[in-house]
């Protein structure tokens, strides 16, 4: 008897459904976080450098921002016809942000700054045994964002602003193989890399009166290549391991664009009401594909369909200035997901989202502001399938996440 | 700012309730009118739980009944009993494991080996009647005839450890199922397939030991099944479940050595076999040929070249294809092949008793499990949670080393296409079965 290949190639090899809607944060901003994710339309602080550069010549000053978030995901899953039910472990991730930006008193017409902010930081890990572990074991992303920008105010009414956006980051994928070694237990492959993409960020931002504010931004794909990442198998059985060197791949994994459109409206002095528009641009994420240096079990590449869908969120805040002091705000949002069914994958089991927030801001001095903000975010039931791996069942995802601030005007 | 209090104390209470777990929980099962209280799983080895060519405890334990009856189970009280073997090295020879073995030649090659460990089968025979009722009547080899043999019980060592008398018909009595599950008839077909076709072709007799290589007799076998039934239907509401036979012929133990395996890489060869044969017609070419086998119905040589769909047994030794010309100098002997007329006789009789199984099932109201259309489905491969399931030998995943017998992974394929045909035909919605929760074939 020969030795024969396992396993068909194109199961074989963790493919990630990853950088999609669960693992878009939208926490760059604490007061947008707090408002249903929006912010378009408002230059609210120097956040304004991620939600619309255009924003930033319309400080008033020059601030100084840092902000941190707990996410803290739960995803769920049913099979009515077995009746397992399978939970992701407890997790608690910590996206950040960090702005430095405004205007210089004399020179207010230019804004500059630069931004450090996590736009995908997230992760899924189940049960070592769970009955999808060939399918995903575990999965993590994390992805930092540094964007110089610059912005000009041509006149009281509009302002642009535009900014290149170095990418860098990293990921990690574990599953199982489906094949057993004397003892009994699962092979196990993972695919960890590093990865970095380039891509830029402009906004107009534009005061129609004291009342009402428009803003329209577009955030360019960023393709985040992981180049010469690592491939380790373990637990492989001895007569096979031959076919499952450990090797490097290379991987593209586009991370969409997105057009916002923003309005913001002041129907009393002390408050806004806000409405944001994300049209993303999903369908970049068409198929993924991983390429090995070596042949593992036969083959130099995988690739796997996931033909997503553009899709618009919607996002409504409002935002309340109480005293002088204190702020309050509150928000909701619709995000639909862009997974086709049969492409549903438990390791980003995404449906669609329904999202509350609320969150304050508070003067502890001077020049010093306090923000903290907390949402909520719970997806539909959803039953899908994912074909590729005949792996199907009943999904639900939650996470709330709460998250701290400051600010300080120079 | 107090209008606001009470919506983000009404946020925060939200929150605190545990909105931020999701909560999935199962639509309720049903059992529809079914009673699962006395169960009884009636069947030859596929019922045993054997696999690797022997039976074993931890085989015995992921037999179909026993997951069939983990399904009952959660539908209310469910007794399950199997007689469990003590070891597990196997009984009463040692079972298969994937290895590696090194043939005549030195050549070192992975493929099943003899189970290699210290042996446990101490206490294996001792008769455990006693301490029964069993729920699972699987007897490895046992036929549906033997049912009309009121002393096989003598004859057969797996019947002889946990029988109470030598009658298999008592042996349903003993508990009086209010459902059971009976899969029975494979072996009516399987001794001759896989003794090459050297019995009798049909005909065959529970009480001649001759005939254990032939296929069953057409009455025998439908006065066997309704004997059976008979027995397990004491209780005139018991329902329950017939799985029919599955084309033996389908199993990697025919589809592995394929017809035309002589492969001939030197035109050297080529030449002295056409030499060697030159007064007979048959030719060689370099590349794949058919092999040589016996035919006793060509005069003179007795030998012919297979033909494409004939078959060729898995048990056929390796060296002696390798290294003692079989199959091109000398034929392939007989009781390693299944000839055309032999798989055309193996195809009309499952054919035949497939035909009785199902019109027992509905004069008796019973559920009929195609158990051959769903292994017949499971060929072209079938993929379950990310698993590519083929009906390959070894790497397929479903069949268990001697190409016969399931993996526990094929045997929970099994269970839930019972459970499938139970729901479908009783209305019933049971639970099924983790197939990845079981074993595949363990690689060394």
């Amino acid at each position: 008897m020969r030795k024969h290949a396992l396993i068909t190639a194109a199961l074989l090899l963790p493919t990630a459904a990853a950088f999609s809607a669960g693992y878009q944060l939208n926490l760059q901003g604490l007061r947008q976080l707090a408002m249903g994710g929006g912010g378009t339309a408002m230059p609210w602080d120097a956040s304004t450098i991620f939600y619309n550069p255009g924003g930033l010549a319309r400080l008033t000053s020059l601030q100084a921002y840092a902000s941190v978030q707990f996410i803290m995901p739960r995803v769920e899953y049913l099979n009515q016809t077995t009746g397992q039910t399978a939970r992701t472990t407890n997790a608690t991730f910590t996206p950040f942000n960090i702005y430095v930006g405004g205007t210089l008193k004399g020179a207010d017409r230019l804004g500059f700054g630069v931004g450090v902010y996590t736009p995908f930081g997230s992760g899924t890990t189940w049960d070592d045994n769970w009955t999808g572990r060939y399918v995903t074991q575990s999965i993590y992303l994390q992805s930092i964002f540094i964007q110089p920008t610059l912005s000009y105010r041509i006149s009281d009414g509009v302002s642009i602003g535009a900014g290149i956006i170095f990418a860098t980051g990293h990921t990690d994928i574990t599953r199982a193989m489906p094949v057993q070694n004397s003892q009994g237990l699962d092979g196990h492959a993972e695919l960890k890399g590093k990865a970095s993409g380039m891509g830029y960020n402009i906004g107009i931002s534009l005061k129609a009166s004291e009342q009402l504010h428009f803003g329209i931004t577009y955030r360019s794909r960023v393709d985040m290549r992981v180049k010469d990442g690592d491939v380790t198998f373990s637990n492989m059985p001895a007569a096979i391991a031959g076919n499952f060197p450990n090797t490097s791949f290379d991987a593209t994994l586009p991370l969409p664009e997105v057009l916002s459109v923003g309005a913001a409206w002041k129907p009393l002095s002390r408050f806004t009401i806000q409405l944001d528009f994300n049209l993303v641009g999903w369908k970049a994420y068409d198929s993924l594909a991983f390429n090995y240096a070596d042949e593992v079990n036969g083959s130099k590449r995988t690739s796997s369909p996931r033909l997503y869908q553009n899709r618009i969120a919607a996002r409504l805040g409002g935002h309340y200035q109480a005293t002088d002091a204190l702020a309050i705000m509150l928000g909701a949002a619709y995000d639909p997901t862009p997974v086709r069914d049969g492409f549903v994958s438990p390791d980003l089991p995404d449906a669609n989202r329904i999202i509350l927030s609320a969150g304050l801001s508070y003067k502890l001095a001077k020049s010093l502001n306090l923000l903290a903000a907390v949402e909520y975010v719970s997806s539909e039931k959803r039953q899908a399938t994912y074909d590729e791996a005949a792996f199907g069942g009943t999904y639900q995802t939650k996470a709330i996440t709460p998250g701290i601030g400051l600010t300080y005007d120079f | 700012m107090n209008s606001y209090r009470p919506l983000l104390l009404a946020a925060g209470a939200a929150l605190a309730l545990g909105a931020c777990r999701p909560n999935l929980t199962p639509a309720p099962y049903s059992k529809a009118n079914l009673d699962f209280t006395r169960y009884v799983a009636v069947g030859n080895s596929l019922t045993s739980g054997y696999a690797d060519n022997s039976l074993y405890r931890s085989g015995q334990m992921v037999a179909y009944p026993s997951m069939l009856s983990w399904s009952f189970s959660r539908m209310g009280p469910s007794d399950y009993k199997a007689p469990l073997l003590p070891g597990e090295s196997g009984w009463p020879s040692p079972k298969l494991i994937l290895g590696t073995s090194t043939d005549m030649m030195g050549n070192v090659s992975l493929g099943p080996v003899s189970y290699p460990n210290q042996l446990d089968t101490t206490g294996s025979s001792i008769n455990i009647a006693a301490q029964g009722p069993y729920n699972n009547l699987g007897v490895p080899g046992i036929r549906a005839i033997d049912f009309l043999n009121p002393f096989y019980g003598l004859l057969n060592p797996y019947a002889t450890r946990f029988f109470s008398s030598p009658n298999p018909l008592k042996e349903l009595d003993r508990i009086n199922p209010s459902f059971f599950t009976m899969w029975l008839g494979n072996n009516d077909v399987l001794g001759y397939a896989t003794s090459g076709g050297v019995g009798k072709s049909s005909g065959g007799s529970p009480f001649s030991l001759a005939d254990r290589e032939a296929i069953s007799s057409t009455d025998y076998f439908a006065d066997g099944v309704d004997s059976a039934l008979k027995h397990l239907m004491a209780d005139s509401n018991a329902h329950g479940a017939i799985i029919n036979i599955p084309d033996v012929t389908s199993i990697p133990f025919f589809n592995t050595v394929p017809y035309n395996g002589l492969v001939l890489s030197r035109q050297g060869q080529v030449d002295s076999l056409n030499f060697a044969y030159h007064t007979t017609g048959i030719k060689f070419t370099l590349g794949a040929n058919p092999f040589v086998i016996e035919d006793n119905t060509v005069p003179v040589i007795h030998r012919r070249l297979a033909q494409e769909g004939e078959l060729i047994l898995l048990t056929v030794p390796q060296d002696s294809l390798r290294y003692a010309g079989w199959g091109s100098i000398k034929p392939i002997p007989d009781r390693y092949v299944l000839d055309a007329g032999e798989i055309q006789a193996v195809h009309q009789a499952t054919s035949i008793f497939n035909g009785i199984l199902h019109s027992r099932a509905e004069a008796h109201g019973l559920a009929y499990v195609d158990i051959n259309a769903f292994l017949k489905s499971l060929a072209p491969g079938i993929l379950y949670h990310g698993v590519n399931f083929t009906t390959e030998f070894v790497r397929g995943g479903l069949f268990s080393l001697d190409g016969v017998h399931l993996t526990p992974r094929g045997y929970a394929m099994v269970a839930n296409e019972i459970l499938r045909t139970i729901n479908y035909y009783y209305g019933a919605s049971l639970q099924m079965v983790d197939v990845n929760a079981y074993d595949g074939v363990r690689f060394p």
